[in-house]
């Protein structure tokens, strides 16, 4: 292998890049001159205190947020920022720190939203559909097949038919994985997705994401809180302070990195 | 004793002594509820998918009938001279159907995208300038005399023993029928259907999963277009096009509380029992307060209902886990 | 005598059963299991076919005859297809329980030198693996489902799929060793090693013959002529000898159909799925049942609560009398029939009673609301009384002779007697073998003449109906010398909904005191009605709102208790609601929910001090187990309360 194909292998492992990352709320700086990059088939952490930036990061890579100066690569494409529906057309699905469902849905119908951007428009549109037959049957069995197959794996078989409004917090998380997976994204963030759980909760999270990345290699990125979760799971974190990046690495280095311990470590423990 | 036997012995008495009056008494106000269930819907599914209380629900109808009325008899619009080629029902209503969508695109662009995020009283309140903006243009566009429709439903009356039904009730009574189930299937089961009731619930989350926001509220408000537009219809084919339509937007509300904000079968059945309770309660016991009973039951049923079931027959029991 | 019936009386062990049923009835389904939402069915011949894949493929592993076999993990078809295929070349299958800790595991997986495992998952093999160290007989384990599995590359570790690649190849390379292997087994050979957890000590390997399971098990199908058509939930835990009886001994001799359930925690929407014909439970889940029902009408509309209130009504009334075939008045058959039709029917298909012809229950007392509920809406609940020791069961009611209070005579071709201190003995067909490597325990319970003892206390009714009364080694008496039987009273507080679980004391005390487990989803709901906030099971339990509502459950247990002279002194005095679930995993309950009372005693001897004291409440530091078995721990204020008691003789 010669040098410019190890560097372009390196260069083709980033899935997704931010570079220098600016988000201002006004006169609030929550984001200052952040770029990371998240690699092809790694779990990626971002930690941080309360108020680092990290949900803000988030909603800047999935277009909810559009940062003043900066650029995201997705897929070796540049853009100023991203939309969110091009974001979730484009192979990235997430999940919210607060769980953000579909209350008054079952929570099969939660999981077939994910599939929305896999439908074909017009086969399951409004005239055939009206009807249920042929292609539209065809189409909605496969699509009902795959999340079948989600709901297996995320062993959540006795709630298919259950509003998700009913459900306990720790079940709604992981509909809310679900939903996420249904869309077979490339990229896959999870604010903060063992917030509120009790410890056998976590666990099996922990087991789902796992599980997640190792069987169907998708890349994800998280934000997580509790610090032992982050150590065990992911391939490489990031540390945000005060919307500044003050460290990336292994979780080793991160662990004995000087500025995490003070800024981090530190404060909270 | 007296007072008794007047309120509640004498006109059940009646009830009884004539049943077939009594059924056609009921079936009138079937009838009459089929209406406000056709618009309180046109509510229901703007409040389910965007949270919005449409206040212009009942201007839509009238601005519908209007311009199907304007179309079908050849009017200019804004000169109202009759010089234009008149169109047939079927297309008539496909045209007009079209400008309730053209209506729904402009809406969104003008009215909800600037103010998305907002609370939902100042959407309430832009619906309120909405209807004001709408009625004055059907006014200025249509002309404002009261106008006759006539798209062709059946008319004349049928005997079911002694009972006297209109054809016409029939014929409309069907055709909301038919457009429920129309609706109820395209809301559970296709993927729009489906995208709409995730947007009803959260609109973050269903921009994560790649639903666009926008195609969604066109649409919305274009089905309640299509409502609009057919409960323009039977209305106006009854009692003439006229403003007087844009006021059963005023008995939605009531049928609403009764049915609930957010339930289809909701506005359905509240329509229904809305318009049946005022007719009888008219017929029945107007006589002893002068009569016009009919234009304030439905809201005293409001008020009950307000005192003792918030949530409506149908709405959803508001339980929050933590 | 059937087709069938004859077939099992000529094929005398469970595979030779298997393959004279895919002869017989090839093409009619021997197992269903939802699969991604489905139910998936396999035909008599393709489980034969399946049984034998595995048989081979454990052959190739270097199975010999006599090497034991552990099944773990929930009810799956091909797990049940295993115990034929183990059996089929000559080793002997040991079902453990799937939700049993490591700890437990190993040491039951060494006591019984198991030299294989097959598990249904990444959670049992992860939890064997974890103990591998101290079971040094344990040489190769499967799985059947590969969720999670891909990282897995040791060499002792394959996929059920594997294995059956692995049996077709060897069944290729030596056609006819099946056959043969199959043909040798005799109907007194050992079929099933079945590990009872008991109340103490280690637990012990029942060893069951295919005689005793087979004559067992015709018995009973011909007692209730069951056939071919019936449908069960097989649901159960495979380690719990009833499930191996019902759901194997019983569907191979009546070649019925055994349903799994697609998860653990679909139990309901599966019941509904399939409409058992056959269906048992314990107790728990009849009573759960009607606590959601309770639950579900409670949040009705004014009109369905009147209607269910009137038509259960009709129901307590004739209801019981029409299901025993008696004498009812028209006008009452009629409101019956309305009834039925409004009401029970609805219920019945919503709980998926509506095919079901027989309900059983045992292992646990029934309590009257219950029994008389179910049967009184058509379900046909009777109770049974059974051991391990007995293959399943030693007493059976009859149609039509179904009561509460006693657990019915002795099943067909069973003999019973009391031996003194009331300790009932029963010698029947079913009869084990022995206890796996413990002479002594053996001794102790099967005496020379074929007798069993089965440590329970019981009384014959002059009518010949058993009646139990509790374990013999738990009643004990009170400082006034009143007998004190704990379970009497914990199951008269347990029938609450509320009450989970309850832990009598009053054993050489002069007052009798308890433990409440609040049932967290009962006392959640009404938690929810009343507007109370609470983070978890601890929080919920020592509000006091919820102490109240306990209060008066007990209230009216002392007044009952107060009617019978002999109890009067046995009313609860004080109570207090504990801290944190007790859990099997914790082993303060066995596997089937029975109370380990020596391991309650020494855990919570500080919290049975202060209800004989006159403090108030009490600070305690409690520790709870995961299923992984790391321990954690934390500190709760738990409050006690006294109780009314009321006169005796009075209502």
């Amino acid at each position: 292998m010669t040098a410019t194909d190890t560097a372009a292998a390196a260069a083709a492992e980033a899935i997704l890049s931010v570079e220098n990352i600016s988000l201002s709320f006004g006169a609030v700086r929550a984001i200052r001159d952040v770029s990371f990059d998240i690699r092809k088939g790694e779990i990626r952490a971002i930690i941080g205190p309360n108020g680092a930036g990290k949900t803000s990061m988030l909603n800047v890579i999935n277009g909810f947020y559009h940062p003043q100066e900066g650029r995201i690569l997705f897929r070796g494409a540049v853009r100023k920022q991203m939309r969110p529906y091009e974001a979730a057309a484009g192979g990235i699905a997430r999940t919210f720190q607060n769980v953000a469902l579909f209350k008054g849905m079952t929570t099969l119908d939660n999981i077939m939203t994910g599939r929305n951007l896999k439908m074909d428009r017009w086969r399951v549109n409004l005239l055939p559909a009206m009807f249920y037959y042929g292609p539209t049957q065809r189409e909605e069995i496969a699509h009902r097949a795959f999340v079948e197959e989600i709901i297996d794996f995320l062993e959540i078989e006795a709630i298919r038919k259950t509003p998700v409004g009913r459900l306990p917090y720790g079940l709604q998380k992981r509909v809310e994985l679900g939903r996420a997976l249904a869309a077979e994204p490339d990229l896959l963030l999870l604010d903060e997705p063992m917030a509120g759980m009790n410890l056998e909760e976590k666990q099996d999270m922990c087991r789902f994401i796992l599980d997640v990345n190792d069987e169907f290699g998708t890349t994800i990125a998280l934000i997580e809180h509790d610090m032992g979760v982050v150590m065990d799971l992911s391939d490489r974190v990031v540390v945000l302070d005060h919307g500044v990046k003050i460290a990336d690495g292994t979780p080793d280095q991160v662990k004995s990195d000087q500025n995490v311990i003070d800024a981090y470590l530190g404060v909270s423990h | 004793m007296e007072f008794v036997n007047l309120v509640l012995i004498a006109p059940i008495a009646d009830m009884a002594e004539y049943p077939s009056f009594f059924l056609e008494v009921v079936f009138g106000g079937l009838m009459t509820g089929v209406m406000y269930s056709l618009v309180a819907l046109g509510f229901v599914l703007i409040f389910k998918a965007s949270g919005v209380f449409n206040f212009a629900q009942g201007v839509f109808a009238l601005f519908a009938a209007l311009t199907l009325v304007g179309l079908m008899t050849g009017t200019m619009p804004f000169t109202l001279d009759k010089i234009l080629p008149q169109f047939p029902a079927w297309l008539a209503v496909i045209a007009t159907f079209a400008v309730m969508i053209g209506l729904a695109v402009a809406v969104e662009r003008f009215v909800l995208r600037p103010l998305v995020n907002q609370d939902q009283i100042i959407m309430f309140m832009s619906t309120i300038g909405l209807a004001f903006v709408l009625e004055g243009l059907g006014d200025t566009i249509w002309g404002s005399e009261v106008k006759a429709l006539d798209v062709g439903i059946p008319t004349g009356a049928l005997y079911l023993g002694e009972i006297q039904i209109q054809v016409f009730d029939l014929w409309a009574a069907a055709i909301a029928a038919f457009l429920v189930a129309v609706l109820a299937v395209f809301f559970q089961w296709t993927r729009t259907g489906r995208a709409l009731r995730a947007v009803a619930d959260d609109h973050q989350a269903a921009l994560s999963v790649g639903i666009p926001l926008k195609n969604i509220w066109i649409i919305v408000w274009s089905v309640a277009g299509l409502v609009a537009l057919v409960a323009g219809i039977m209305w106006g084919s009854k009692s003439g096009v006229q403003f007087s339509l844009s006021l059963i937007a005023l008995k939605a509300l009531p049928v609403l509380i009764l049915g609930g904000f957010t339930s289809v079968p909701g506005a359905i059945v509240g329509g229904l029992i809305i318009g049946v309770g005022e007719k009888v309660a008219e017929v029945y016991w107007g006589p002893l307060v002068n009569g016009a009973i009919e234009n304030w039951f439905a809201y005293v049923v409001a008020l009950a209902f307000l005192l003792f079931r918030p949530q409506g027959l149908f709405g959803e029991k508001i339980i929050e886990r933590v | 005598m059937t087709d069938l019936q004859q077939a099992s009386a000529e094929a005398d062990t469970f595979p030779k059963l298997l393959v004279e049923n895919a002869r017989r009835i090839g093409d009619r389904p021997a197992y269903r299991q939802k699969n991604l939402g489905i139910w998936q069915t396999l035909t008599w011949r393709e489980a034969a076919d399946a049984a034998r894949e595995i048989g081979m493929g454990l052959v190739a592993l270097g199975l010999e005859r006599g090497d034991k076999v552990a099944l773990v993990g929930q009810n799956t078809s091909l797990l049940y297809i295993s115990f034929d295929a183990i059996q089929s070349v000559g080793g002997i299958p040991v079902p453990l329980y799937a939700d049993g800790v490591a700890e437990e595991m190993s040491y039951v997986l060494d006591h019984a030198e198991a030299r294989f495992a097959i598990c249904q998952n990444q959670e049992q093999i992860d939890k064997i693996e974890s103990t591998r160290d101290r079971i040094p007989s344990i040489e190769a384990l499967v799985y059947e489902e590969p969720k999670g599995m891909r990282r897995y590359d040791q060499p002792h570790i394959r996929s059920l799929e594997d294995l059956r690649r692995l049996g077709r190849e060897r069944e290729a390379e030596q056609p006819g060793f099946f056959r043969e292997r199959v043909a040798e087994g005799k109907g007194d050979d050992l079929a099933i090693i079945v590990y009872t957890s008991g109340t103490t000590g280690n637990p012990k390997g029942v060893m069951l013959s295919h005689d005793a399971l087979r004559n067992s098990a015709r018995l009973a199908c011909d007692m209730e002529s069951l056939g071919p058509g019936e449908d069960i939930l097989a649901y159960l835990p495979l380690a719990w000898v009833g499930d191996h009886f019902i759901s194997h001994s019983m569907q191979y001799v009546a070649g019925f159909t055994a349903n799994c359930p697609e998860s653990p925690d679909t139990l309901i929407a599966d019941l509904r799925d399939i409409g058992p014909t056959l269906f048992i439970a314990p107790p728990a889940i009849f009573e759960n049942f009607l606590t959601q029902i309770g639950i579900r009408i409670g949040d009705a509309a004014r009109v369905k609560r009147w209607m269910y209130d009137y038509f259960i009504g009709v129901a307590r009334r004739v209801g019981p009398r029409i299901l025993d075939g008696r004498g009812v008045g028209v006008a009452d058959r009629l409101l019956y029939a309305l009834g039925e039709l409004c009401v029970y029917g609805p219920i019945k298909n919503n709980l998926g009673f509506t095919r079901t012809r027989i309900a059983y229950t045992g292992g646990a007392p029934l309590g009257e609301e219950v029994f008389s509920y179910y049967r009184s809406i058509g379900v046909n609940l009777k109770q049974l009384y059974g051991q391990t020791e007995s293959s399943a069961y030693v007493c059976l009611q009859r149609d039509g002779d179904a009561r509460l209070d006693t657990v019915g005579p002795p099943a067909p071709d069973v003999e019973v007697r009391i031996a003194g201190g009331g300790e009932l003995l029963y010698r029947s067909p079913g009869n084990f073998l022995g206890y796996y490597k413990n002479e002594e325990a053996t001794r102790e319970t099967l005496d020379a003449e074929g007798w069993v003892h089965t440590g329970d206390a019981a009384i014959v009714t002059d009518d010949g109906h058993v009646k139990i009364v509790d374990r013999a080694k738990d009643v004990g008496a009170m400082s006034d010398g009143t007998v004190f039987a704990p379970q009497y009273i914990e199951n008269k507080l347990k029938f609450y909904p509320f009450i989970r679980e309850a832990v009598a004391h009053g054993d050489g005390r002069d007052y009798a005191a308890a433990f409440i487990n609040i049932d967290l989803e009962a006392v959640g709901n009404f938690a929810e009605r009343e507007g109370l906030g609470y983070s978890g099971y601890t929080d919920l339990a020592q509000q006091d709102q919820v102490y109240d509502l306990i209060q008066r459950n007990i209230e009216e247990v002392n007044a009952d208790l107060a009617r019978d002279s002999g109890l009067a002194s046995t009313q609860i005095k004080r109570f207090l609601i504990l801290h944190k679930e007790l859990d099997a995993d914790d082993g303060e309950l066995t596997r089937t929910r029975k109370l380990r009372r020596r391991i309650i005693a020494d855990r919570y001897g500080e919290l049975i001090d202060a209800l004989y004291s006159e403090r108030d409440h009490v600070r305690v530091n409690a520790r709870v187990t995961f299923e992984d078995g790391r321990v954690g721990e934390f500190n709760a204020d738990v409050k006690i309360r006294d109780v009314a008691t009321a006169a005796p003789g009075r209502a």
